[in-house]
């Protein structure tokens, strides 16, 4: 049995339904419980479903052996798994916005406020601007407007959100997508099971049925 | 601080875990002695300069300090560097091969990954320096298979092996910079084939050549393979690798061991430590690799004397994690122990000491 991890939230429907058009079926009553862990009609797949970041943290240990969730997420967690797939659900970008009447290259340093303390560091480190890293766990664009921060670094879906607080995007970081994500040790002891995941995923992405 | 906190990444190991690690690494060392393997022990601490030399930047996770006159310690973060400069100095006249191996831990101060959270780490390893060719690549994957067999994991573990120089001979081929040469191989390492196709296609590679590359460096497999990779792997340097890997193939299947081996051409990592047959070890109920090994015939002449070597090591730990679901046995202290107590503390002892010497277990009840 090949158990997917699946990332709860902004691509959970998406993802069921592109594994649903792959082969893993899960039954309706299923899927509208509360159930964490639920296997699918086969009997050959059982999905659980954790927070985002917690996904490459069950795929890295083997719990899980494959995955589903955002590049975004993995680039951040900088976990050491394999992306055999670009699932192509769930667009978004990675960005730095800030208010409109904030400038941000005025001072010596910028204070960043962000979900993503690492992909934020990296990003400002590459090009030498020293920054305040201000994790936060929700609320992001609160903080400059609040002056917390200089600007943050965030997820932009469609930019709504971002335009409803005042905020504009001064870069784009990383474009990201749902991936799917192996286990290495799975990928090789498991190696069938994965390939057909592998091969079914890739048929429905292809255009298939 | 409170005495009672313990570092992250350290663990023990008491009672029924420690017999069952001590029962693993018996096991092994008497596996690798039956193949004429001595033991060697190296310092615990070294210069962080040789560690540099042996390991390149991987050198850096280790754990360093300054010695009294000033020069840079390290606390060992890999037993191979000290192995290597052993047999290009104090074993330099010794016969060749020489055949050594040891149970030794080794630390990290960042774990390489987060499933491998330890910092101290048990490795089980063998070294076989002076000896070049194809029996001298099988001879540690029999040691490995044997090992791992005699542990119980008999249908449970998965041996990948490749060869280094036919990623070479390919970025040789494709003339790749630095730069382009890190991506084709991180691609290729994260089976990313959506990446690879986009890349081969931007170097400008022919479409279905394309498509066979990343076929072929996409799973795992038997024979059938190498007979794939023929057909589109073709420059010189990438040919004689991959036909040095049919040949340690077909050297597998005559031993016996065809079942447990696997050809991953899509392993490419230590590139700029091995220099020919690498390989690593999957075993099931770890989501980790749980060990690893091939050919480093470029790290003795940091040394000053360049010779052929190869070697693996396996985690103890990691292991002994894995053998704890099995039915590997792990031997009981033979029969109860017989509890003492007299009066006396010299009695007491007396009793105790003739027990010992008919070499019964004793318990002196206080």
């Amino acid at each position: 049995m090949l158990t997917i991890a699946i990332a709860k939230g902004r691509l959970q429907e998406q993802a069921v339904q592109l594994l649903a058009r792959a082969g893993v079926k899960i039954a309706a009553s299923d899927l509208a419980s509360r159930r964490l862990t639920v296997d699918d009609e086969s009997g050959r797949y059982r999905l659980i479903f954790v927070k985002p970041s917690d996904v490459p943290v069950y795929v890295e240990h083997g719990i899980a052996d494959c995955g589903v969730v955002g590049r975004d997420v993995l680039l951040e967690a900088n976990a050491d798994l394999l992306l055999p797939l670009d699932l192509r659900i769930a667009p978004c970008k990675l960005v730095v916005a800030t208010t409109n009447d904030t400038s941000l290259m005025d001072g010596g340093m910028l204070r960043v406020a962000t979900k993503y303390p690492s992909l934020a560091a990296a990003h400002f480190g590459a090009r030498g601007v020293p920054v305040e890293i201000i994790q936060l766990v929700g609320s992001v664009e609160l903080a400059p407007v609040l002056g917390l921060a200089d600007c943050i670094v965030d997820l932009m879906e469609t930019g709504r959100t971002l335009k409803e607080n005042g905020l504009r995007v001064v870069e784009e970081i990383i474009d990201s997508t749902a991936r799917l994500v192996v286990n290495r040790a799975s990928y090789l002891l498991k190696s069938a099971a994965v390939a057909e995941l592998i091969g079914s995923l890739s048929a429905v992405l292809d255009g298939g049925p | 601080m409170h005495l009672s906190r313990i570092p992250s990444g350290v663990r023990y190991y008491v009672g029924e875990a420690a017999r069952r690690r001590r029962a693993v690494e018996d096991c092994a060392i008497s596996v690798f002695a039956g193949w004429s393997y001595e033991e060697i022990s190296t310092p615990t601490i070294d210069y962080y300069s040789l560690f540099e030399q042996g390991m390149g930047a991987e050198a850096q996770t280790s754990f360093r300090f300054v010695d009294a006159d000033g020069g840079l310690l390290a606390l060992r973060p890999d037993v191979t560097s000290s192995v290597a400069r052993a047999c290009a100095t104090l074993l330099a006249e010794k016969p060749r091969p020489v055949r050594l191996c040891y149970v030794a831990p080794v630390f990290h101060q960042h774990p390489r990954s987060k499933a491998e959270w330890r910092r101290e780490t048990t490795q089980l390893g063998c070294e076989l320096i002076g000896a070049s060719g194809i029996a001298a690549d099988i001879e540690p994957l029999v040691i490995l298979a044997e090992t791992l067999n005699r542990l119980g994991l008999e249908r449970s573990y998965c041996i990948t092996i490749n060869n280094v120089e036919i990623f070479n001979g390919i970025a040789e081929h494709l003339r790749l910079n630095d730069d382009s040469r890190e991506r084709l191989r991180s691609l290729i390492d994260l089976r990313d084939t959506s990446g690879l196709t986009e890349l081969l296609d931007a170097l400008g590679t022919d479409a279905r050549e394309r498509e066979l590359f990343v076929q072929v460096t996409r799973l795992a497999g038997k024979r059938a393979i190498i007979n794939e990779a023929r057909q589109v792997i073709t420059n010189a340097r990438s040919r004689a690798a991959l036909e040095s890997l049919a040949q340690t193939w077909s050297a597998i299947e005559t031993v016996g061991l065809g079942e447990s081996f696997e050809i991953d051409l899509g392993d490419v990592s230590g590139l700029d430590y091995y220099t020919g047959l690498l390989f690593k070890v999957y075993v099931r109920g770890s989501g980790v690799r749980v060990g690893r090994g091939g050919r480093y015939d470029g790290l003795t002449s940091k040394f000053g004397r360049a010779e052929a070597a190869t070697g693996f090591v396996l985690d103890l730990d990691e292991l002994t994690s894995v053998v704890a679901g099995t039915e590997f046995q792990v031997e009981r202290a033979g029969a109860p122990a017989v509890e003492i107590s007299l009066p006396d503390a010299g009695s007491t002892f007396r009793e105790a000491r003739r027990r010992r010497s008919e070499n019964q277990q004793v318990r002196v009840m206080f």
